[in-house]
Order: structure tokens, then sequence, then C-alpha cells
């Protein structure tokens, strides 16, 4: 057990390292790094436009910048954002909680209608109740996030309810298959032949056989969740890191994207890889 | 007795709501944290907003008169040919924290603005000439400070000069202006409180400003920004893009107004670089006057008014409007929308049309791409408009739109591109903030970057004359210089100028003594004088 | 419910039809200006109105659906092959293999990809056809949006692994691509068809979105997705609702999808 908790560690380390270094490259190799829209002020000589252009090229190699990163970072220095003047460590104090307690509320959201509708489906065998679920559903996903959060906007309601509400139709649909696909198992189809009750049939025979999917379901929509959150949170302003995200990547802001691309693949390779060790846990309970 | 004292209540009670009154929170929205509270280092809107209420200048530019008036300065005086420029400082002044203002501080201020590390416009405007500016404090109220060389309108350039204390504890913090910084909530808003030590007095010697605070809301959305308005939650927009105000306008037209012909303006340009990795025959047709003149004949700028803009922008001759009567080039009308015109031009120049494509004399179809920033919905419309327009003369557009920094690469670094759209805000309108713009050798020199010697005719006759403008100090010299400036550009359109925008900005009826300018900050431009009609 | 399959069916076949027939049906050009007649409302002549140029809104719908509805499947397809390769070949083969997937997985789902797509952009000429770059945008959706449902396929596919009639192909010697194509694909159908579901409404939106860096559809070529991103300019909405049409259709196509793909799955 430790020795298996010893090694998920490093591989997340590593994989956070790789995540780190690759995040910087794609953002150097991107055309537009050294462009600064300052450039344009009128009546800007051209040995301004040249200081402010090296500016930006001063992190242009990767390796070196990447390396004297990690070197500060040990001492806890997360560098100072281009574009924003200030310390990163300042500007995901104040908006990395914002962020996560969004994504945390409109996971809750979208697991609890997700799951009741699947179970609902399953337990009231109704197909109009599938119909029904299955087109709110489908007219969910098919609006984007941007015209959901704004009517949200429109409505007053708080815009992270609409990140719950986007990702609630894949939570509903991967259940709603699982169940399905559960029923059809030999053992389900023996137990129904005998007359075990709905209920039962589910949390008996049908939970056990779901729930390593359905826990690597949760890994997944924290990753789709901050997919749907970013965009909603740069349209409504709400000061979280999507808003930071969008900022960052206009202005090409190496350091705070750098600490960006860390932050994201910590959360997700962090729920996934949480969640694979759940998945063994219950793996072995079950078995 | 009770009744009249009722209703001289009752008058009071009305006029303090119909005329305003002191005290209370105006509220907007900036587009983004401002990047530094540090005056000298502004470079973005948002901080240059915050500067703008929270700083003191020596002078200040009218936004309406457009005219210099005292401010920290009481009188000044240009002489020397324009190297040099004296000051008569206002006595009992202080900072917010109470630190007394003196000319050690213009001093100090005008070291850090000229300190290499900083890059902005109005440093590089002052940095024209080698050599160090000489200051010499004749008194703590009067200061002489003498450039290297003139510098045109020397007198202006100190409206764009925030004075920080030299000795206050709260260094560049200490405010001069009518407001300080009170609070910053990054992402969410910036407030901003009445300096109590303010030296300005309104006629009846009541202290201004008259309002308490401002708070500055971060929103980059300008739809919510519109529904704020809207709902009451903010009081006022700076600048309304044509679609919302004409929804704002449906609901209630108290609520918007059109300032006038702003200095912004929308223009298209040839890439005329000699090394761009472009086709030769491409830019020998960017190069030739005539293509550029058809090109500029066959876009329908009365259309794209209409249909972009609303009716709120007027067919552009030049980046001056028309309705400045001060430095525009009243003898130049813009081009007219005329595609028989173009083509008989084009014929001309050795193009022909074949089975409706245009083709030059070597069989080239004519094909081009226009790029523009993405996300601005106004410039895709244009852009689209033109590829339609430029149909009717057999030329296919395709139009490209791509993030700023990925278009400013293109434009600046590697000129990959063939024609541009895209827009100018011209914060001053004296031609001598534009001498990097149309010197040859200038970087903003948009079409053709840097160019060692001039590579036309006109672009050296256009060098000659900006360089008299910039270097006299009599105006009708200056105005006849930049008016052959303006009638060059005009004939040869290096730069097809389509259209000037009128400013539309959205102000409360509950603010009174607005005074909406075309210039920037066309809202608040005169915040000291704004006051709130009771909520 | 025959009756809802058989709406479903007529939902695609209008749409399929009116995309292929677009020429015919369209009232107008999707790229067509009557400049007079701009932000008109719905007429005989333009029974959606018209946009801000004065284009035919129904002609840019019907325009619009041929692209999207014939492209997003496809790049639909694209990530659930993807998905189904990586995530099998993870679940079937399991120990480091599984670990090695997996991870690249992870990865794959924490890199800014926006500056790739900058990228690619930079290096396409700037004088390509809206054709081909919307066709370059779907390929990259596919390619790009297969990484969170791998992860769902690889524990489906060890949940199949682990059953009795697996053990007993195993045991009858069945085992690699057959055992892969006889046992394992059929016992992820549902996973895969929930993820080509899932991903055509997220591709045509994506695609739109992608206008920003210069990449999808461009001026004057409609695309479903733009349309419906469109809405986003809410200022216009609550006096011209006919504006949600394409959202409307949207999720009408979207909805018929899934009502017969549904049926599939149950006959499955």
């Amino acid at each position: 057990m430790l020795r298996s908790l010893s090694l998920a560690l490093l591989r997340f380390l590593v994989l956070m390292l790789v995540a780190g270094l690759a995040g910087a490259t794609l953002v150097r190799l991107a055309p537009g790094f050294s462009s600064d829209e300052q450039e344009l002020t009128p009546g800007l000589s051209s040995e301004s436009i040249q200081a402010i252009r090296q500016a930006h090229l001063a992190d242009s190699n990767v390796p070196r910048f990447y390396l004297h990163y990690l070197s500060a970072l040990i001492h806890g220095d997360l560098g100072t954002s281009q574009s924003l003047n200030q310390p990163v460590v300042d500007l995901l104090r104040d908006r990395l909680p914002v962020s996560l307690r969004s994504l945390a509320l409109a996971l809750l959201l979208a697991w609890t209608v997700g799951l009741a509708l699947a179970i609902g489906a399953f337990r009231l065998n109704s197909s109009w109740f599938t119909v029904a679920a299955d087109a709110s559903g489908g007219a969910l996903i098919s609006t984007p996030a941007a015209v959901l959060a704004v009517l949200f906007l429109i409505l007053r309601w708080p815009p992270v309810l609409a990140v719950g509400l986007l990702v609630f139709p894949k939570v509903y649909r991967y259940t709603g298959n699982l169940i399905q696909n559960c029923l059809e198992l030999p053992h389900v189809v023996v137990a129904r032949a005998k007359g075990v009750g709905p209920w039962r049939l589910l949390t008996w025979h049908v939970v056990p056989v779901a729930i390593p999917q359905l826990i690597a379901l949760v890994g997944v929509s924290i990753s789709i969740g901050l997919g749907a959150l970013l965009p909603v949170e740069v349209l409504c302003d709400v000061p979280g890191i999507g808003q930071l995200v969008w900022t960052a990547a206009q202005a090409r802001d190496l350091p705070l994207l750098v600490n960006l691309t860390l932050v994201v693949s910590c959360l997700t390779i962090g729920a996934t890889m949480a969640s694979d060790q759940l998945r063994r846990v219950t793996g072995r309970v079950g078995a | 007795m009770r009744t009249r004292a009722l209703l001289i209540w009752f008058v009071l009670f009305c006029a303090s709501t119909v005329f305003g009154q002191s005290g209370g929170e105006l509220r907007f929205c900036l587009r983004s944290d401002p990047k530094t509270f540090n005056p000298l280092l502004v470079n973005d809107e948002s901080s240059e907003t915050v500067r703008y209420l929270t700083a003191g200048f020596l002078l200040r530019v009218n936004r309406i008169t457009q005219q210099p008036e005292p401010e920290l300065a009481t009188s000044w005086k240009v002489f020397d040919g324009g190297r040099s420029i004296r000051f008569k400082l206002r006595p009992g002044v202080r900072y917010s924290d109470g630190t007394p203002f003196s000319a050690a501080d213009v001093t100090y201020t005008m070291e850090k603005l000229l300190d290499p590390s900083i890059h902005s416009s109005t440093s590089d405007a002052f940095r024209s000439g080698k050599g160090k500016l000489a200051t010499r404090v004749l008194s703590p109220t009067d200061i002489e400070l003498t450039f290297p060389a003139p510098i045109a309108n020397l007198a202006n350039l100190f409206d764009g000069v925030p004075i920080i204390s030299s000795s206050s504890p709260q260094k560049e913090m200490a405010a001069l202006g009518p407001f300080f910084v009170a609070e910053h909530k990054a992402g969410a808003f910036v407030l901003l409180k009445r300096n109590p030590n303010y030296w300005k007095k309104d006629s009846q010697g009541r202290q201004l400003p008259y309002l308490d605070s401002v708070r500055l809301e971060i929103e980059q959305n300008p739809d919510i920004e519109a529904m704020k308005y809207e709902r009451g939650e903010i009081d006022l927009i700076n600048t309304v893009s044509p679609a919302i105000y004409d929804k704002l306008a449906r609901v209630n037209a108290s609520l918007v107004r059109d300032a006038g012909p702003s200095t912004d303006t929308e223009e298209l340009w040839f890439n005329e670089v000699p090394a761009a990795p472009i086709p030769a025959y491409k830019k020998q047709w960017f190069a030739s006057t005539a293509f550029r003149q058809a090109i500029s004949e066959s876009i329908n700028r009365e259309d794209m008014s209409r249909l972009v803009f609303h009716g709120h922008a007027v067919p552009a001759v030049s980046n001056v409007p028309q309705s400045n009567k001060f430095w525009f080039n009243q003898a130049l009308r813009p081009h007219r929308f005329d595609t028989a015109e173009a083509l008989r031009r084009l014929q001309a120049d050795g193009f022909r049309l074949e089975n409706q494509q245009l083709r030059d004399k070597n069989g080239n179809a004519v094909e081009f791409s226009i790029v523009t920033n993405a996300g601005n919905r106004s410039r895709e419309q244009m852009a689209t408009m033109i590829q339609q327009d430029l149909k009717q003369i057999g030329i296919e557009v395709s139009v490209v739109t791509l993030d700023f920094n990925s278009l400013l690469e293109r434009m600046t670094q590697t000129f990959n591109y063939d024609a541009c759209l895209l827009g100018t805000v011209n914060g001053d309108l004296d031609p001598s903030s534009q001498m990097t713009m149309w010197l040859s050798s200038g970087e903003d020199h948009i079409w053709n970057p840097k160019e060692k010697t001039p590579a036309t005719g006109w672009e050296a006759e256009i060098d000659k004359q900006m360089r008299i403008e910039a270097s006299t100090l009599d105006f009708n010299k200056r105005k006849a210089a930049w008016d052959r400036v303006q009638k060059i550009a005009w004939e040869q359109q290096p730069v097809i100028y389509l259209l000037n925008k009128d400013s539309l900005v959205a102000i409360s009826p509950q603010i009174k003594n607005a005074q909406p300018s075309p210039f920037r900050p066309q809202t608040y431009w005169n915040i000291e004088d704004l006051m709130l009609a009771r909520r | 419910m025959k009756l809802v399959h058989k709406a479903a069916l007529a939902v695609l076949l209008c749409a399929g039809l009116a995309s292929i027939f677009a020429s015919y049906v369209a009232p107008a050009g999707y790229e067509q200006q009557f400049r007079n007649e701009a932000q008109a409302g719905p007429s005989l002549h333009h029974p959606l109105g018209t946009d801000d140029l004065g284009r035919d809104r129904l002609a840019r719908l019907i325009y619009g659906m041929r692209v999207s509805l014939f492209l997003a499947p496809l790049a639909a397809l694209l990530s659930t092959i993807f998905a189904a390769v990586v995530g099998g070949i993870a679940g079937l083969c399991g120990g480091w293999v599984e670990r090695c997937f997996m991870a690249a997985t992870d990865l794959f789902l924490a890199l800014p990809w926006l500056f790739l797509l900058i990228t690619v952009r930079a290096l396409l000429p700037l004088n390509m056809s809206p054709m081909a770059s919307v066709i370059i945008t779907f390929a990259l959706l596919g390619m790009l949006g297969w990484a969170p449902a791998a992860r769902v396929i690889c524990a489906g596919a060890k949940q199949v692994l682990k059953s009795d009639f697996v053990w007993a192909a195993r045991a009858r010697g069945c085992g690699g691509l057959k055992l892969m194509r006889m046992h394992l694909l059929p016992g992820l159908r549902p996973a895969l068809a929930a993820q080509f579901f899932l991903s055509i409404p997220v591709f045509i939106i994506a695609e739109a979105n992608l206008g920003a860096l210069g990449l999808g559809v461009s001026e004057p070529l409609p695309s479903l997705g733009g349309l419906v991103n469109e809405l986003q300019d809410f200022v216009m909405l609550p006096p011209e609702p006919w504006r949600l049409a394409p959202l409307v259709v949207l999720i009408m196509v979207i909805g018929a999808f899934q009502v017969l793909l549904n049926k599939q799955e149950v006959h499955a």
C-alpha cells in the first residue's frame, strides 16, 4: 500500500514536471510571444519598442527559464506575472479559492442532478421520463457555455450553476449507459428473473459493478468541469483562475502561464490519480 | 408656520434632487485590472483611468475646448524656441497624506520620467534630442525646465505628466488629484476615495470633488456592463458600441449620448514591405498607387457606417476628423464610392476583368487576404463588407481573424500578411504626436516600417513636411505642413482611411454636470464637477 | 414511443435534406448582403429576418447546418476511435502499458492546447479557403478531444475483461485483436456511443470558439456553432426571439441523434 502510494506520488511529480515544461514550450513556440500591445502606443521611440520586445524575449530560452523557475519554486517563489505586474503567489492566493469553490459547487450540482436522473430513468422505467431527461441533457449540451452563462446573468442566478448544468449531461449520459450496460450482465439478469426489487438490484448488483467506472468518471468530471468553468469565468467576470488564464494567454505571460498549467495539471492529474487509487481499493474490496 | 416649514423642506428636497448633491459613490467599469498604480509606469487603459482620477498635473487640456488650463501650475511660459518652459506653481497644495507639494517634486518627477527604463510616449517625446534635461528651481513655486532640443507642442505634453512626491512616505501612492486609491481587490474592483487635501474649490468655495468615492468594477464583457448600467448598478459607460447604444436608446433616450466625432479611425492598409514573405506580383499590386486608389473607391463607406456603426460614423478622409476645424485640411473630401471609376483606373494600370475575375498584366488572379483582430465584431463585419464590395470588381478577398499578439507579430516582425484592417486611437490631435507613423523611418510607419531611406518620392516629401511641422512654433507654418501631409496621404492612400467614429457614451441622468466629450476620458474628464442626484 | 423515434428520424431527415439541397431550399445565398434590408424581422422574403449586414438568416442557418452537421460527426468519430484505441489498449494490456497510456492521457488533459492551435494557424496560409479551414479545425478537434473518454473507456475495458464470458473466451485461446474485436468493443459500445454523441455538439460549438484564433469557418461561410455563438451579444435578444432559431435547430438535431442512438443502444 505504502509502496503503491509512493510510486503514485513519484508519478505525479514526474507528470507535473513534464506538464510544466511542455506547457512552457507550447507558449514559447506560439506566434506573438515577443509581441506586446504596448508597441502600438503612438509616439513610442524605436528604442522603447525594442526594449519592450527584449523584456518578453528574456524568457525565450525555455529550458533555461524552466530550470530557473524550478529552482525558485523550491524556495517558494513562483515568479512575477509580466502582464499583471504582480507576484504570481498573490494572484493565485486571491483567485484559486474562488475557482475551487465554484468547481466544487458545480460538480456537486452536476452529480446530484445527473445521478438522480439516471437512477430515476432506471427506477421509473418510463419512456417519457427518459425522453424528458434526454431532452434536457441534449438541450444543455447543445448550448454554448457562454450563452448559458449569459442567460444566468440575465436571470440574476449565480453563473457557476451554469457550469453544473453543462457538466450534468455528461454525468447523466455516462451513468445512464453504465446502468443500462450493467442490467444486461448475466448475474443481474438472473437476479431480476428471481424477482429482486429495483432498489436492491441497483444497490447490490449494479452499483458494485459500476463503481470503478463511476470513480473514473468522477476524476474525469473534474477536468470536464474545469473546461466549462474557465470560459464561464471569463465571460461573467468571476475573479477566478479562468479569467487569469485568459488574460495570461492573450499576453503570452510565460511565468503566469507555467504556474497556471501546473495548477490545472495538479487538479486534473491529482483527481484522476486519486480516483485510480480509490478504484483499486474498491476493486479489492469488491473482489 | 408649519405649512411654510414643510414647503421650505419640500423645495429644498426637490432642489437637491434636481440639482444633485455632494457625496455619494460613482460606479463604472474598467476592462481589466490596472497593471500598475505607479502613475509614471502607466501603459494600459485601466491604469490610465486610475491615474486620471488620482494624479495631479501641472496643466490639463480641456476635453471640450482642447486648450491647456492651469492645474498645479497657475501659469507657464514656453521660450527659447520650444526648448524651455517655466512654471509658476500653486502654493499651499498638499498630497492626500498631507505632504506639501513643491518644485522639488516636479524635478523628482521629471528625473523619474526620463529614467532610461521607462518607456512611454510622453517620456519618449521629452527624450527627442540627445543630452540631458536641465532643471532650475528658482523658488519653491517657480521652476524652469530646459530640454536638449526644441519640442513641438511642449506645454500640452505636460497633460501626460503626473506629479509624484519626492518626500511622501507613501511614495507614488500619495495623490494630488481629486481621489486616492483606498482599496483594490484583484479581478473585482478598485475603490477610490475623496482626497481630503484636494486643492480645487467650486465657484461657491465648496471643496471639490463633490463625490465621496468612485468604485471601478472590473468587467471585461461590454454586454454585461450594459446590462448593469440598464439596471442602475453602474452610473456610466465611457464607450458603448453602436448596437448597445441603440438598445439603450430604445429603452430610454436619456441613457445615452452621441458626444460627436472622436479621433478614433478605422483603416485598411496593404503590406508594402519589400522583404515581406509574400509573392512578388502581390508586392507590385500593393505598391501601385492606382491599385490602392481603386480599392478605396470600391469600398462603400456610407453602407459601412450605416450597417456596422448604425450611422454613428462618417466616411473618413484622414485620421483627423472633418469636424476638427483646427487641424483638418478643409480642402479634402472623402473618396467617392465609384466601382466604374475604380475599374477604369485598374485597367489603365494593366489589370483586366475576365469572367468576373480581375487579373494583373501577367495573368495572376487578384486575390488577397485581410487580417484583423479576433473578437472585434464591427471590424469583422467591415472586413466582410469589403469582401463583398471588392467582389464587384472581380477581387477575391479572404478574411482572417487572429488573436492580437499573432496579428501584431505579423504586422511588426514577420510582415507575413497582405492587408490589415485595424483602428487607431489618437489621444492627441496635435500632429507632432504622429511623427513615428508618418516619418518613413518610424516604427509605426505601418505599411513599410523603418525605411532606411524613403522608398518613394511622396514619402520623402511627407518626411520633409513632418520635420517642418515639428521644428517650428509658428502655428500657421505647422498647419500648412500638416495640410500638405494630409493631402499627400489622401492622394497616395498608403493607409485607406474608412471611417471616423463618433464617441458614444452612456451616462446616467442621475449624474449632474456631465459634459461628455468626444476625447478620452469622454465621460469623467471633469470628475471633480460630477454630482449625483439623490437616488 | 414509436412516435418519438419517427419524429427524431424526420428531424434528421429534414436537416440532412435541407443541407444537401441547400442551394434549392435556401431563400438566398448565404453571403448575399441585402444592405437595404439589414436587421429586418421575419417576412415572406426572409422567413427568419436578416442579420446586421442584411444576409438572410434562414439561408445562413441552412448552409451552416451543412458545414457543421457533416463535419462534427466525423470529428466525433475520430475522437471516439482515438479514445477506443488508447483506452482499449490500456485496459487490455494493464500493468505498465496502462500506466504509461493513462499518464499520457492525464498530461494531454492538462496542457494548454490553445497555443498549439495558435501555432497551427500560423503555419497555415492566410488565403486558405473557408472550407479547408473548417475541415482542418474539425480534424484538430477530433485529435484533441479524446482524452476524457479514454480514461472511462480504460476503466470499462478492465471491467469487461473481468466478466465471465471473457474468461471463457480466453480459456478457449482467444486473445489480442480477436478478443478486442469480439468481446471488448461490443462491451464498450455504450461508453463509446456516449462519447460519440456528446462530442458532436461540443465540437460544433468549439469550432465556433476557435474563430477567435483565426481557425474554423471564416467569413462569409456560416457554421451552426458560429450562428449559435452570436447569441452571446444578448443585448439584442429580447425584441428579436427569431434569433434563437439556430439554437433551437441545434438542440432538435442533437435530441434526434440522442433518441435514435438510445434506440440502437437498447437494441444492441
